[in-house]
This record gives structure tokens, C-alpha cells and sequence, in this order.
């Protein structure tokens, strides 16, 4: 009976300990989407939502687990719990809003169009659905597949849209000359064009103003947002509210998101890759400024 | 000619994630036989020996199993008891939703093994005294196992191609690192595809060799199907 | 409980479920023709005709048909060959039904019995005309059971295409979903509607059978 007892109050030490430890977070995101979640060869994620993820949890004192999952699931997997944050650029929206909560918006982007250099078409042929496909794609769960959906396909403009589960089976399909042109966020399409140089060109931009945010469950039960948007602040973002409902995201000069933002939008990616396998260490050690400063010396800026 | 060099050298170089992520369909296909094999054999128990309405029961399960496509079954258990609070892996997911429609299949061959089994059998069994489960049990089944190989093996050889849907409902298998190889390298997609088929036909006649060998090994002289010849699909 | 799911995505499945029956039907085609051929080549082909069929049927049943879709449709553009989601799927699908075909057939062909062949050849037919008004009709009532089996396994094996971007019941179930997160209602109902399809096929095929069937031809073994 002893041994039993002192067996039962070791037990409860050890997990009481366990447990003091720091909160451990799953996060899920589609990768890749250069240039915001990539994966090196040897399988280690990384991109400016990844690496600002890291830096938040850094900041705000707990741990993560980055998983890759499909983009159109990864709302629903943090609705049923299978992962607690979702970071893979979403574009904070009243339609995903009423099933997750977001953190306060950490980038602005716009929609691209992205089509081919050969096919002789522009912004509105290729979108008008006069290519020789008289599609266009998209990926499946992306602001940019419901834009062409709502905004061209309901305005009774005669165009297929393709759905797709990456962003990079959209483009090759755009290679392959199964579709006109790909709709997705512009950093992406810029990065797929650096991809494929000679095939591919940006048509035009479409002008949403979509705002990216971090989403966890409705209801937030862990208390998690509230920690990632004190980090954001801490690590240089502040949001104002701006005349005609529009928000306003201003990058403190020479914060970590500022630097964050230098590294990854516009070096070229193969090199933003090497630098990173580089630095990795010191960002996973929780030495933000190291990192970034190492990162910076690797691309020479 | 240096390109295809060059190509085959490249595609090479992904064999490790291409095997390691094998394994996880050869992890799969065990625990689905498992729990087909387990449910197979207690639904064709029941189709043989429960009567009327149970036998009935069985049968519709069989056919709803085997009417829905294994994808549709793959989603629902994989977002289904999300609807109830509680959610589960990829993998178990795979391995019920391929499991349970695989016991649909085999209670079909188990039940047409079992009825096999020349019926005196199952008559002296209980002339000696033996209740009805100890007859089937020991004297029944394990002929009706030896008389079910042949199908059996037709089930295992389907079962094989289809764990590969799993990667439906996000399973690291090898296709999804098929896809994430065409994805990033397109001009390696046919070399890269043509290679998992390889490692699948390798694979399938391996299992089947086994089978064979095991049918020889547990064969008991004068006890045969009647069944002619043939390989019949169950499914694809 | 809530069931979530709206009317108005009826219109949707029933486009999806066009799509499924196109798909279902144009690979059915293919596998029957290609199917014959193979079956005739491996029983009448000499050597050099049969071995490619054997090869082609060994492949086709010995891998996934995921893996053949995607061969045809990611890996044929490295050949040049740029087919549309449509006819990947249908070459597919196809491809692979034509190799079980293969099999039905020739089961089917070697059960007609021998006799049928060599009275044909006496009365002065040649061999394909033989093939053609005697083997075949008698061949093609045997097969309808197991090929019965094929065409609900492809209307089920439809559902793959998807994977490539082809809205059929399955690709417009997954898109309705994903947008509205009612993934357990929405396959709820495809699995009713897949259901449904089998039934009445299944119902349909066994009302064809009862119609063709010629009495005193069964399966081998009748006697001469």
C-alpha cells in the first residue's frame, strides 16, 4: 500500500511538473506559399507567417508545433481542435469570422492575376474567360477563389473556375495551359513568377485591401489571442482604425516585423532559403535579434 | 539523353521520402485487414448462423459498405465524429473507413468459405457432443479460412491500390509526396509517378507470392473449393 | 443537432452528379472496346500480340488508379500531351477498366464452348466471322454479371477525379463544404445519392439480364 501511495504522489509530481512547463500550441498551415511558409529541403518550415509565428510565441513565453495541412482544411481542423492556431496568410473575413476569431491583422495584400507570357491575353481577356481555356483557378479556400466566384461568376461572366488543393498544382495547371490565368494573393504570385521566370507574368492586380490575421478557435478557450496580439506589439505592429473603415497597419522601423518583412518580401527565394538553414539556430534558441541580424548579413541587405 | 540521365539521377534522390512514406500505406493496409478481417468474419458468422432478421441486418451493412465510394466513407469518418466532439487522426480515420468497407468484402468470401465447408462436417461435430459455437469455432472456421485464401487474396491485392486514397483526407502516404514532387518539379512528374507504381508492383506481387505461400502451407489434402478459376475484381 | 445543409446547394450536386454520369459512362466505353480487343488478342493473338496485352493487363491491375490518374494527367505533359481534366479522367479510368474487362472477356470467351468455334469453322465461316456472330453474342450475355460488378466499381471510382480539379459529385460536395464547413451534412448526402445511383443500376443491369439471357447457356461445364 506504501509503495502504491508514494508511487501515485511521484506520478502527480512529475506531470504537475510536466505541466509547468510551457503551453504547447499546434499550429497548422498550407506550405508551401512563398513567401510565407516554405520548406527546405531537409523538411524544416519556414516563411515570414512561420518565423513571425515563432516570434510571437517567443515573446509571449509559449511553444508551437507548425503541421502542414491543406489550406482548406486548416479552418476546420481549428474548429474541432486538432490544431489551435491556424498561420497560412488567411484574409480576415465576416464569412470566416463567424467560425474562428482572429488577432488583430499583421499584412495588407491584394489579389494578382498571374498568367501566361505566351498567350497573349491580359487582365480582363484572361479573367473575362476569353483564353483558350476559358478557365481560371484558384486555390480551394482562398479569398481569391471566392473573389472570382462571387465577383465574376455571379456577375454572370462566363468562366470556369479551378479548384485546387496547393497553390503550386494552380500553377502548373496554369503551365500545363489547362487554365487562362491563377487568381491568388500578390506576394505568392510574385514568388511563383521568380519560379518560373521565362512562362509566367503578372497580369494586373486586383485591389481587395484584404488584411491577414492568425485565427484559433471561436470563443478562443485557451486564451491565445489575446497573447498573440500583445506579442504583435511588442514586436513592432501597431493598427489604427483609419477614415472610411479602412485600418491602418503601421511597422515600427527597425522592429522584428520590420525586419521580418525585409528579409522575406524581396530577396530572391532560393537565397532567402540558404540564409535561413544558415540562421535557423538562433531563432530556435529564441534570439529574434540575432537571427534577423544574421539572416540580413547572408542576403546583403 | 543527358536530360533523362539527369532526370532519373534527380527522381532518385527522393526515393527515401517516396519509401518512408510507403511504409505509412503499409502500416495502413495492416490495421484495416485487421479490423476487416475482425468484422468480416463476425458479420459472415452472422449472415450463416444468426437467422432471419440479423441475417438481414448483415446484408444491408454489406451493401452499404460496398455501395459508397471509399472516398465518400473516408471524409465522413474523418469529419464525422467531429460533429460530435470528437476528432481523430488521418490514420485511424483511413483505417476504420477502408477497414469497415473491407469487412463488407470479406464477409463475402468468408461467408461463402464457411457455407463451403461440407455440412457433415458441422453435423458431427455436434453428434460428438459439441455445442454449436465450439463446432464452429473449432471445427468449421478454421477450414473455412483455408477454403477463403484464394478470395482472400483477391481482397488483399484491391486493398493494397487503396490505401493510396487516403491521401484524401491529408495521410502522409506516398501519394502526397508524389503530389509535393509534381508540384515542385513538373518536368519529373511521369518518371516520379511511374517509379510509385513500380514500388506498388512490386509490392502486390510480393504479397500475392506470400499468400501462395501460405496457402500451401496450411493446405489439408482433400479439402477444395469448388470454385472455377480466375481472378475476379471485388473492387478496383 | 443542427442538420446544416441548404437547398440551394441541390442545383450544384445535380451539375456534379451530370458530371459523375458522363464520367461514369465515357470510361465504361472505353474499357468495353479496349477491353474486347485485349481479351480477343490474348486468346486468338499469337505470341508477339498476346505478351503486350498480358503486360498491359498486369500493369493496370497491379497499381493504383490514383497513380494512373495522375500519370495521365501530370505526367503526360512531360510526353507532350496535354489533356484536359475531362479526358485524363476518362483516359484513366478507362485505361484501368479495360484491363479487368480484359479479363471478364477472355473468362467469358474460353467458356463458350470449344464446339461453338470448330461447327462455326465447318459451316464455312472463317475465323473473325466465327469470332464475330457465333463467340462474341454468346460471350457478351456471360459477361454481364461480372461486368455488372465493373460498372458500379467505376461509377464509385468516379469520385477521384476530383484530385484533378473536375467538379463531379464528389468535387462539388468537397467545394460546398469547405466554403460552408458542413463537411459531415454535405457527405451525409453524397453518400444517400452514391447509394441511390447503385441501387437503381443495380436494378436496371438485373432487368437487362433477365432480358438477354438465352436459355441453355450457362457456364462452362455443360457438356459437349
Amino acid at each position: 500500500m506504501r509503495t502504491v501511495g508514494i508511487g501515485v504522489l511521484v506520478g502527480a509530481l512529475l506531470v504537475g511538473g510536466l505541466a509547468l512547463g510551457q503551453d504547447k500550441y499546434i499550429v497548422a498551415s498550407d506550405i508551401p506559399w512563398a513567401p510565407f511558409e516554405m520548406v527546405t529541403d531537409a523538411g524544416d518550415f519556414f516563411g515570414f507567417d512561420l518565423d513571425l509565428m515563432r516570434a510571437i510565441a517567443i515573446v509571449a513565453g509559449f511553444e508551437i508545433e507548425i503541421r502542414n495541412v491543406a489550406f482548406d482544411v486548416i479552418i476546420e481542423n481549428v474548429r474541432t481542435g486538432r490544431a489551435d492556431i491556424g498561420a497560412s496568410g488567411f484574409t480576415i473575413t465576416a464569412d470566416r469570422a463567424q467560425a474562428v476569431d482572429f488577432s488583430v491583422p499583421y499584412f495588407l495584400s491584394n489579389q494578382a492575376v498571374v498568367i501566361r507570357k505566351d498567350s497573349g491575353l491580359n487582365i480582363v481577356t484572361a479573367l473575362a474567360g476569353l483564353g483558350p481555356n476559358r478557365a481560371v483557378g484558384a486555390q480551394n479556400g482562398t479569398t481569391g477563389f471566392y473573389w472570382v466566384e462571387d465577383e465574376l461568376q455571379a456577375a454572370g461572366v462566363n468562366v470556369e473556375l479551378k479548384g485546387y488543393e496547393t497553390y503550386p498544382a494552380a500553377i502548373l495547371d496554369l503551365v500545363n495551359q489547362r487554365v487562362d490565368a491563377v487568381v491568388q494573393d500578390e506576394p505568392a504570385s510574385k514568388a511563383s513568377i521568380a519560379a518560373y521566370p521565362e512562362l509566367l507574368t503578372i497580369a494586373g492586380i486586383i485591389n481587395t485591401n484584404e488584411y491577414f490575421g492568425f485565427l484559433v478557435r471561436k470563443g478562443d478557450p485557451k486564451g491565445i489571442l489575446p497573447r498573440i496580439n500583445a506579442a504583435l506589439a511588442q514586436l513592432g505592429l501597431t493598427v489604427r482604425d483609419a477614415p472610411g473603415g479602412v485600418q491602418e497597419l503601421v511597422i515600427e522601423e527597425g522592429s522584428i516585423i520590420a525586419g521580418l518583412m525585409e528579409v522575406y518580401f524581396g530577396p530572391d527565394l532560393d537565397e532567402i532559403m540558404d540564409a535561413w538553414i544558415a540562421s535557423k539556430s538562433l531563432i530556435f534558441a529564441g534570439d529574434l535579434e540575432g537571427f534577423l541580424a544574421s539572416m540580413k548579413a547572408q542576403l546583403g541587405l | 539523353m543527358e536530360a533523362v540521365i539527369a532526370n532519373v539521377v534527380e527522381v532518385t534522390r527522393h526515393l527515401p521520402m517516396l519509401l518512408r512514406s510507403s511504409l505509412i500505406n503499409i502500416q495502413l493496409l495492416l490495421a484495416l485487414l485487421v479490423v476487416g478481417f475482425l468484422v468480416g468474419t463476425v458479420v459472415a458468422l452472422l449472415q450463416v448462423y444468426g437467422g432471419r432478421f440479423v441475417g438481414v441486418v448483415a446484408f444491408v451493412y454489406e451493401w452499404v459498405f460496398r455501395s459508397i465510394p471509399a472516398l465518400v466513407l473516408l471524409f465522413l469518418f474523418y469529419y464525422g465524429p467531429a460533429q460530435f466532439g470528437l476528432y481523430i487522426s488521418s490514420f485511424l480515420a483511413a483505417t476504420l473507413a477502408l477497414g469497415f468497407r473491407s469487412s463488407a468484402y470479406q464477409s463475402q468470401v468468408f461467408r461463402g468459405a464457411i457455407q463451403s465447408v461440407p455440412p457433415g462436417q458441422m453435423l458431427a461435430a455436434r453428434s460428438l457432443g459439441m455445442g454449436r459455437g465450439r463446432a464452429v469455432i473449432s471445427i468449421v472456421l478454421p477450414q473455412a479460412f483455408r477454403l477463403a485464401i484464394p478470395g482472400w487474396s483477391n481482397e488483399f491485392a484491391s486493398v493494397v491500390k487503396d490505401t493510396t486514397l487516403a491521401y484524401a483526407v491529408g495521410l502522409n502516404e506516398i501519394m502526397r509526396s508524389a503530389r509535393i514532387i509534381v508540384d515542385r518539379r513538373y518536368d519529373l512528374a511521369m518518371l516520379a509517378l511511374l517509379v510509385v507504381a513500380l514500388i506498388f508492383l512490386v509490392f502486390t506481387y510480393a504479397g500475392n507470392g506470400l499468400l501462395g505461400v501460405v496457402e500451401r502451407r496450411v493446405r489439408v489434402p482433400g479439402l477444395t473449393t469448388a470454385e472455377p478459376g480466375g481472378t475476379r475484381r471485388e473492387h478496383g | 443537432m443542427t442538420f446544416n445543409f441548404d437547398v440551394s446547394y441541390l442545383p450544384q450536386l445535380a451539375g456534379g452528379l451530370v458530371v459523375t454520369l458522363e464520367v461514369t459512362s465515357c470510361c465504361i466505353a472505353i474499357g468495353i472496346v479496349l477491353g474486347i480487343l485485349l481479351a480477343l488478342g490474348r486468346v486468338y493473338g499469337g505470341r508477339f500480340i498476346s505478351i503486350p496485352c498480358s503486360i498491359y493487363i498486369h500493369f493496370f491491375r497491379g497499381t493504383p488508379l490514383l497513380v494512373q490518374l495522375f500519370i495521365v494527367y501530370f505526367g503526360l505533359p512531360n510526353w507532350g500531351i496535354r489533356l484536359s481534366a475531362f479526358a485524363s479522367g476518362i483516359l484513366a479510368l478507362g485505361l484501368n477498366t479495360a484491363a479487368y474487362q480484359a479479363e471478364y472477356f477472355r473468362g467469358a470467351i474460353q467458356a463458350v464452348k470449344a464446339g461453338q468455334m470448330v461447327a462455326a469453322r465447318s459451316l464455312g465461316l472463317t475465323r473473325l466471322q466465327a469470332i464475330r456472330h457465333v463467340v462474341l453474342p454468346q460471350a457478351l450475355r456471360l459477361v454481364i454479371p461480372p461486368w455488372s460488378n465493373e460498372l458500379i466499381l467505376m461509377l464509385k471510382y468516379s469520385s477521384i477525379v476530383f484530385s484533378i480539379a473536375l467538379y463531379d459529385l464528389m468535387g462539388v460536395g468537397k467545394r460546398i463544404a469547405s466554403r460552408h464547413f458542413n463537411y459531415f451534412e454535405v457527405f451525409i448526402v453524397l453518400a444517400l445519392l452514391y447509394l441511390a445511383l447503385v441501387l437503381l443500376i443495380t436494378l436496371g443491369l438485373r432487368w437487362v439480364e433477365r432480358r438477354l439471357r438465352v436459355p441453355g447457356l450457362g457456364t462452362a461445364g455443360r457438356g459437349a
